[in-house]
């Protein structure tokens, strides 16, 4: 009998689909020309010319500062969030779950333009500390979102059999659930980490005087500056995040056996 | 690490903390001045600055008229800037501070939006032609006319930008490029579409790869970006229709609320000293009119169309503006050119 070829051709389909726009993005920043349109011979000219970029290195560094920040904030907040969320049943809770929710489906420009408009009644000055607390804000959602789907698969049976073999509280969170929540906790802080390094919405609004961020950086440079430059830092960057996600994926991947 | 755990503290703090010496704040796009000037001017002044960069005029103008501050220059395009003026979002200069302001070309200022820099000082300038290959169109003419030539039918493209494009109709009849007289508008309607049967397509980003590759031979196209094709490809040459075309120039502003007003007008004084304003030509690879410092551009900078203009063609240029209502007799225009077979 003959295999049915569609599974096949289907995923290869959606893999050419969704990879062959970077590959060609990968292989252009090895280009030696300007432009895209012909194959110069192969160059590190351009990663070469980044190194020199200083602007752009003090966004990186601005980006990893917010997104290193903005992660381990947005996890603890986000973890009990979901722990609340999870143990506790009620009117106050649906509205708690609603509005952690509203921020995955509220468009960025939107939630952009309120922040900014919300820091300058406050008068914040507007910098690094105002785009810090723009991404904690969007991360927690989907930090939540992440922990409770992992708190929904935990046996909390396990979590008593411990208060009834005499461990405190303390012990029993620490020494059993934490443990056990750990691979969902991380994998949401790495997806939090993600989120927050890509940002350019919400972070060209809130962002102030000399706390630009790589991906504001990157939209500038279309217009003025050198294109290939934007090559080479995104391959830099698809690199960081694939590494990123192998690591999520491993994660994830523990929870099922 | 130990440097991550002070940026958090700094973080931690609310990036409040007080810094000794005054800090200046650009906001301008990427690329856009010399950085060895910048370090200069922050020896000069004892000072820092601070570049910040946007990607386009509307989302930094959203941006401040959202309310965001601390920002003391910006440099948005000239009718931005009036847009911004307008809005009362810009402080007037003070002439007394900017003394250098004297150098400004005063044949661009004939055309300027603000001829008596009240409240803006001309940075940068580009202007719109016509790029092409020299092996492959030998002799040309620098007219609008070279797009009813037919033997380049199917090779030439036109801006898909209707201010540009029936401007460059406009001028080729004689008229201004910002008319909102209607005869005037129709007639440069037809000499549009009687071109656009010799054209490939409307293009506005591709026709750069396009001629680089050769597959386009003649384009209408901006300075700034056929410089950036002819790293590229040495065949191409760039020439402006003795008619005229547009010219467009980014100004340098003071905000209302900056808090380092003086420190501002110096950075617009210290841009326009002669010697400054010509280096920063050579690197940015546009023309700052700043009349001192043309004899100070290299031969080579000078002899270059693109990068600089002749006075005849800054004469007949003129900068496109905002007709406000009068905007829609050009999109009707437009809709009919892009209709007609």
């Amino acid at each position: 009998m003959k295999r049915n070829r569609v599974p096949l051709v289907v995923t290869a389909l959606v893999l050419v689909f969704f990879y062959l726009p970077m590959v060609i993005l990968i292989i252009n920043s090895f280009n030696a020309s300007r432009f895209g349109g012909s194959w110069e011979g192969f160059s590190l000219y351009w990663y070469a010319r980044l190194l020199n970029e200083h602007e752009i290195w003090a966004a990186v560094e601005n980006t990893l500062v917010i997104g290193v920040a903005a992660t381990l904030i947005s996890t603890l907040l986000g973890t009990t969030a979901a722990f609340a969320l999870h143990r506790y049943a009620g009117t106050l809770q649906k509205a708690h779950y609603t509005l952690i929710y509203t921020p995955l489906v509220v468009p960025e420009v939107l939630m952009g333009m309120s922040l900014l408009l919300l820091f300058v009644s406050l008068g914040v000055d507007l910098g690094l500390f105002t785009i810090f607390l723009a991404h904690v804000t969007f991360c927690i959602s989907y930090v939540a979102m992440v922990v409770l789907a992992r708190l929904q698969d935990l046996d909390f049976s396990i979590v008593e059999a411990a208060r009834d073999l005499g461990a405190g509280w303390w012990t029993a969170t620490w020494r059993i659930l934490l443990p056990l929540l750990a691979p969902g906790i991380a994998a949401a802080g790495l997806l939090a980490f993600t989120l927050s390094v890509d940002d350019f919405v919400i972070s060209f609004f809130v962002a102030g005087p000399g706390s630009t961020t790589l991906p504001i950086r990157i939209y500038s440079m279309i217009k003025h500056g050198s294109p290939p430059l934007i090559n080479a830092l995104s391959t830099i960057l698809l690199v960081v995040t694939f590494t990123v996600l192998l690591i999520t994926q491993r994660l994830t991947q523990e929870k099922k056996r | 690490m130990k440097r991550l755990c002070a940026a958090l503290f700094i973080l931690a703090l609310a990036g409040g903390c007080a810094i000794d010496r005054p800090t200046l704040h650009v906001f301008t796009w990427s690329d856009y001045i010399k950085p060895d000037l910048i370090q200069r001017f922050e020896k000069e002044n004892s000072c820092r600055v601070t570049i910040d960069t946007f990607d386009s005029n509307e989302s930094m103008y959203a941006k401040l008229k959202g309310g965001a501050t601390g920002y003391d220059i910006v440099s948005p395009s000239s009718y931005m800037a009036r847009t911004m003026w307008r809005q009362g979002m810009l402080q007037e200069l003070d002439r007394k501070q900017v003394p250098n302001l004297s150098h400004v070309d005063p044949e661009y200022l004939k055309i300027a939006l603000d001829k008596e820099m009240k409240y803006s000082a001309p940075y940068m300038l580009t202007v719109t032609g016509v790029a092409y290959l020299k092996n492959r169109v030998p002799n040309l003419q620098p007219t609008w006319a070279v797009f009813d030539r037919t033997d380049l039918k199917g090779r030439m493209t036109m801006l898909n930008d209707m201010r540009e494009t029936i401007g460059g109709a406009l001028k080729f009849l004689g008229y201004s490029l910002n008319t909102t007289d209607e005869r005037e508008l129709a007639a440069a309607r037809d000499v549009v579409i009687r071109w656009k049967k010799n054209l490939a397509k409307f293009e506005n980003e591709q026709y750069k790869t396009g001629l680089a590759s050769a597959e386009f031979l003649l384009v209408h196209g901006y300075s700034g970006d056929i410089l950036q094709v002819q790293e590229e490809n040495q065949e191409i040459a760039f020439t402006v229709p003795k008619e005229g075309t547009s010219i467009a120039c980014d100004d340098m502003v003071i905000l209302k609320d900056s808090r380092q007003a003086q420190l501002a007008h110096r950075f617009i004084n210290f841009m326009h000293a002669p010697q400054i304003a010509a280096e920063n030509t050579e690197f940015v690879r546009y023309l700052c009119p700043n009349l001192a410092s043309y004899p100070l551009l290299s031969p080579e900078t000078r002899s270059n169309p693109t990068l600089f203009p002749s006075a005849e063609v800054r004469q007949n240029a003129e900068v496109i503006t905002d007709l406000g209502a009068d905007n829609a007799k050009y999109t009707k225009v437009w809709d009919e050119i892009k209709a007609a077979e």
